[in-house]
């Protein structure tokens, strides 16, 4: 037995962080990616894609870019959540989230299953977005996506901590909507773009190649440098067009 | 493969071909009965079929409607489910663990939970079974646990989450072992070995999976069973003798009914009892099987908890199968507990969407600060708990006013955390946070809110009056109606299901032939 | 000497299975004689060190490359080999009768570096989680690997000392005779690999029947071939022949199944990149044919000392 003792605390303190070997919170500090020679679209060609894999993921890169789920109005409302909820860098080309998750509620490509008293994913985010515009035109007389960001932000912050309590939510509640739709499937589409594959240097698809070096600090030729890395391979020009 | 007419009124008609159903209609084929083994999802190939991609693989999981409700509403879709042949073995973790022998007296000896009819000597006998059949890749000695044959395949090289947490298990002085895994580490019949790909709980594109698909399903083919896909079973007919007739099902848009002398049910903790719910008639108004009232009962899922925290080191967790490691140490080890129940916990290598789901349901990260924790993605590392559960009677599956895509009442399922899982939880996640700090990890950070694996809802006991089935996996009410699959567990362990349904399913295989011999089916 | 024995002793000894006629030279032990035995010997130990030395060579890149080359040293394995492999080939094609220093100091150099090689991995497995485990075992730096420069060198130092005999004196080394040396070296050596044979088609599970064959004859061959190294006989060894021309069968078919193995992984050898690094290694079964045939070697250095100590069994002539 260690002689260390914890008590857990709920995520409420340094964004959920337990303070142990010196950790300290990060927060608002401009992302940058650790990798940014890496392309995981280079590897399309070579034996990490399958046919199965290339057909999915060009179907994802082709997703039509207007809504056909969404009303004119909420999506314009979901466009500008999207981009408070996962802010994208300007230089490179956006990760169409919204587009993604109107294709996801058009074909109901869901996980199924309801949370009481919230309604299927598809009605929840029509209603949940209505409430919230509704909840922006209660509280500063304009609509969601005219507001300024930091406004937007805290709106979404009092969302998620359940302080908004427009009739135009019920039976579900804000911080409900928030956590089961708004913080569930936004950055789940995100992080299955490739750009976002590339940006955190995840290997992406892998099969029929798989992956021979398994120990710390050790990556096959075929995957992410990291930036001044501890990591070593065999072959490190190979990261550009890593295949 | 042979194929039968509806007509046709053949020996077992099995529902699900899953880690039961597919284990069955195997066994029960070879045996010489004639077996239809139905399964509501497509039958998969997964050279050709099986992306590597965690969205696009959402096609494995049981995605029709249902609502999750009560204080703890369970996560439903991909971490319990599965809707293809082969069932939720498909894209399971292939973490193939025996029980503890106490388990099945957890009563008795343990003093929670309830008794299973079984003695542990002969489920370990099944349990070598199951692993010779699936090939298991283990430790040479496993550390827990009486003595055990030698697992037919070699561990897994492991790779550096499983490194890491097997250091902070020594640090805290636990022994750790090396986890046994239905992938092979050699080539084995048509399947090539695992090659690490890392994508498992998505399905295995390169078959070195040993599910129920590339197990069970091809022995059952070979023995003559036929396999329907497709085919989602909507209602158990019963005649005036009160037994089984066989099965409502619907396939291209047709309700058809398959005659059988026998039915199998094997839809797992949710499908399962709400197929004998939908099944009510006259003679049976509260659904059949359930004279005990305990059908949809007793419902149990695990406590899924982890604690996160970040290497200096590259961990690249997403090679390789994400539980090469664990320790069952607090699953044989009573002493300093505040609760009743065991844990074990294991390496992780959530792919990206998982993990962002981690930050933002266990932080609320969101914004920036999220995507700058994201970008720590090689270097995280973790270590993610299957804790037992405590049965309790209003943890339940019950029928709801809604329907679904074909017409059928949709399961309604309530749970709520007892004081005792609640316990439980803080006690693995204080744990496994101080196996994260003993190794260096900073940033650490508890995930206390998931759950996994289901079990429950059609107990197998001792008596009609407070079970479902018998230790054969026979219903009391109706004696040609069986249940087997993870709705019969009365407990359900401090390790992954898997394995323990596949040696219930060899048994109870082995039960009927006996019971065939000696003319009681 | 009469143009007679000069063809009889052209007769292929290698590849014909049987060592020259060994009643003949036993009648009449003549300074030529002795000069083909120790030639040929000499030969085939520089011919085994070759073999060996190329394996290591071949091994050591797929198996260092597959750890990124980490650390420098990895590369010693490549570049001691490479000297090793040149020095046998220069020993192979050098005027017979000469010894030569400077081969003889690349022998020495790859002992050395192969028990360097043994300690750095001995250090790898030990630093790891669980230590001498299983795990460690299969799957860090593996233990037998670096001491196959070892047998590389002794054979090639070996086939020096033999060369730098002359005919007329009994070859020796460090004072043992080097026929009982290279008898009982190659013994050794033949256990040690397929000990880690043994252990690596462990890790396979022994999936495919074959996988026994390399763990259990050629320990058959070493014990015929250690016995005969410390009970010295007269004679032609007929069945310890047989057992190593069979071990050197399996070597080289050992290559074949190896290169079946990959094709059998998942994407098979379109997917080199990755099967080549992970599955069964394909420079490696052909060491058994080396230590076969230094074994042979060996056999007929026993052979001839038998016969230049004047026993002249009539058992002795082949049929």
């Amino acid at each position: 037995m260690s002689r260390l003792r914890l008590t857990i605390k709920g995520p409420a303190e340094s964004g959920g962080l337990i303070a142990i070997n010196g950790s300290t919170p990060m927060d608002n500090i401009d992302p940058r990616s650790l990798y940014p020679d890496y392309d995981v679209l280079a590897k399309r060609t070579s034996l990490s894609w399958n046919d199965a894999t290339r057909r999915v993921i060009d179907a994802r890169l082709a997703v039509p870019r207007e809504p056909r789920f969404f009303s004119g109005e909420q999506w314009a409302t979901l466009v500008a959540v999207c981009r408070r909820i996962l802010p994208q860098p300007a230089d490179r080309p956006e990760v169409p989230i919204a587009a993604l998750l109107d294709n996801l509620l058009r074909t109901d490509d869901t996980q199924g299953f309801r949370v009481d008293p919230l309604p299927y994913d598809g009605p929840a985010w029509k209603q949940g977005l209505v409430a919230l515009e509704a909840e922006a035109r209660a509280a500063y007389h304009a609509a969601f996506p005219a507001l300024s960001e930091r406004v937007q932000d805290a709106l979404l912050k009092e969302a998620q901590a359940g302080r908004l309590h427009h009739p135009a939510w019920a039976p579900m509640t804000a911080a409900l909507f928030f956590k089961h739709r708004i913080l569930t499937d936004i950055p789940a589409l995100y992080y299955a773009h490739p750009t976002s594959w590339s940006e955190i240097g995840f290997g992406g698809p892998a099969g029929p190649r798989g992956y021979v070096r398994m120990g710390l600090n050790r990556r096959d030729p075929w995957e992410a440098r990291e930036v001044g890395a501890t990591s070593q391979a065999p072959a490190r020009a190979l990261t550009r067009h890593a295949r | 493969m042979r194929c039968h007419a509806d007509t046709d009124t053949v020996d077992f008609v099995i529902v699900g071909t899953g880690a039961g159903g597919g284990t069955l209609a195997a066994r029960l084929a070879e045996q010489g009965f004639s077996v239809v083994a139905l399964d509501a999802g497509p039958f998969f190939r997964p050279l050709l079929d099986f992306a590597s991609d965690e969205t696009a693989q959402n096609q494995l999981f049981w995605t029709d409607k249902r609502v999750s409700s009560g204080t703890n509403p369970i996560k439903m879709g991909g971490n319990n489910s599965g809707k293809a042949v082969g069932g939720s073995t498909v894209h399971f973790a292939m973490v193939s663990l025996r029980f503890r022998p106490e388990w099945f007296k957890s009563r008795s000896i343990l003093g929670y939970g309830a008794d299973w009819p079984l003695d542990w000597a002969e489920m370990w006998h099944y349990y070598s079974m199951a692993e010779q059949a699936l090939a298991i890749a283990g430790p040479i000695h496993y550390p827990w646990g009486p003595k055990r044959p030698r697992y037919p395949y070699r561990a897994h090289e492991l790779n550096a989450a499983a490194k890491l947490l097997a250091r902070g298990c020594e640090a805290l002085g636990y022994r750790w072992s090396e986890t046994p895994l239905a992938t092979v580490s050699a080539p084995r019949g048509k399947s090539p070995p695992c090659v690490y790909r890392g994508f498992c709980r998505f399905g295995c594109s390169t078959n070195a999976k040993q599910s129920a698909l590339t197990v069970w399903i091809p022995r059952a083919l070979k023995a003559g069973a036929e396999i329907r896909d497709l085919a989602m079973a909507g209602r158990i007919d019963v005649d005036h003798q009160g037994c089984a007739t066989g099965v409502h099902y619907v396939r291209e848009g047709q309700w058809r009914f398959q005659n059988a002398r026998n039915v199998i049910v094997c839809g797992y903790a949710i499908e399962t009892p709400r197929l004998l719910l939908n099944s009510e008639t006259a003679c049976f108004p509260d659904g059949l099987a359930n004279s005990s009232g305990l059908v949809g009962r007793y419902l149990m899922t695990q406590a899924n908890q982890a604690a996160w925290g970040r290497m200096e080191d590259e961990v690249r967790w997403y090679k390789g199968p994400p539980s090469l490691a664990l320790t069952e140490h607090w699953n044989y080890e009573d002493r300093g507990k505040d609760f009743f129940g065991g844990y074990c916990w294991m390496g992780q290598g959530p792919l990206p969407i998982e993990w962002v789901s981690v930050q933002t349901s266990a932080r609320g990260l969101w914004g920036p600060a999220l995507r700058t924790e994201m970008m720590d993605y090689n270097h995280q590392i973790g270590v993610k708990m299957v804790g037992e559960m405590l049965p309790n009677e209003d943890n339940r599956v019950t029928l709801d006013d809604d329907t679904d895509q074909y017409g059928l009442p949709i399961p309604r399922i309530t749970y709520e955390w007892s004081e005792n899982d609640k316990r439980l939880i803080n006690h693995a996640l204080n744990q496994m946070t101080m196996s994260l700090a003993a190794i260096g990890a900073t940033r650490i950070f508890p995930q206390d809110d998931d759950t996994n694996h289901l079990a429950g809802t059609a107990r197998m006991g001792f008596n009609r009056e407070t079970s479902v089935v018998n230790s054969d996996c026979r219903s009391w009410d109706i004696p040609n109606l069986w249940i087997c699959d993870g709705s019969v567990f009365p407990t359900t362990g401090g390790v992954n299901p898997a394995l323990t349904i596949q040696a219930l399913a060899l048994r109870t295989a082995d039960r009927i032939k006996h019971l065939a011999a000696r003319r009681e089916l | 000497m009469t143009k007679d024995a000069d063809n009889r002793s052209a007769a292929p000894p290698i590849s014909g299975g049987a060592i020259p006629e060994a009643s003949n030279i036993a009648r009449a032990p003549s300074r030529p004689a002795t000069d083909r035995v120790y030639e040929r010997s000499a030969h085939d130990l520089h011919a085994a060190a070759g073999l060996i030395a190329l394996s290591v060579l071949l091994d050591s890149a797929v198996e260092h490359y597959r750890g990124s080359y980490h650390n420098k040293a990895m590369f010693t394995p490549l570049v001691t080999a490479t000297i090793t492999l040149t020095a046998t080939a220069h020993g192979l094609r050098a005027p017979a009768g000469l010894g030569h220093a400077g081969r003889r100091g690349i022998f020495v150099l790859a002992v050395a570096t192969g028990a360097v090689g043994t300690g750095f991995h001995v250090y790898d497995i030990l630093a790891k989680p669980g230590g001498i485990s299983w795990q460690n075992l299969f799957y860090a730096a593996p233990l037998g690997a670096p001491s196959a420069l070892i047998v590389s060198g002794l054979a090639g130092f070996l086939a020096e000392h033999i060369r730098a005999t002359p005919p007329d004196e009994s070859a020796r080394v460090f004072g043992h005779s080097v026929s009982r040396s290279a008898a009982l070296g190659s013994a050794l050596a033949l256990v040690g690999t397929s000990a880690e044979a043994a252990l690596l088609h462990f890790r396979g599970a022994f999936q495919n029947p074959a996988m026994f064959f390399p763990v259990t004859l050629p320990p058959v061959a070493a014990g015929l071939l250690g016995f005969a190294g410390l009970r010295p006989a007269v004679g032609a060894y007929p069945v310890t022949q047989a057992c190593l021309t069979a071990t050197a069968a399996i070597g080289l078919a050992g290559t074949g199944f190896h290169a079946y193995g990959v094709a059998r992984a998942m994407g098979g050898w379109r997917n080199w990149h990755q099967n080549l690094l992970d599955g069964p290694p394909i420079p490696t079964p052909p060491s058994f044919a080396a230590l076969a045939l230094a074994g042979r070697a060996a056999l007929r250095l026993l052979a001839h000392d038998a016969s230049r100590a004047g026993h002249t069994p009539a058992r002795a002539v082949p049929p």
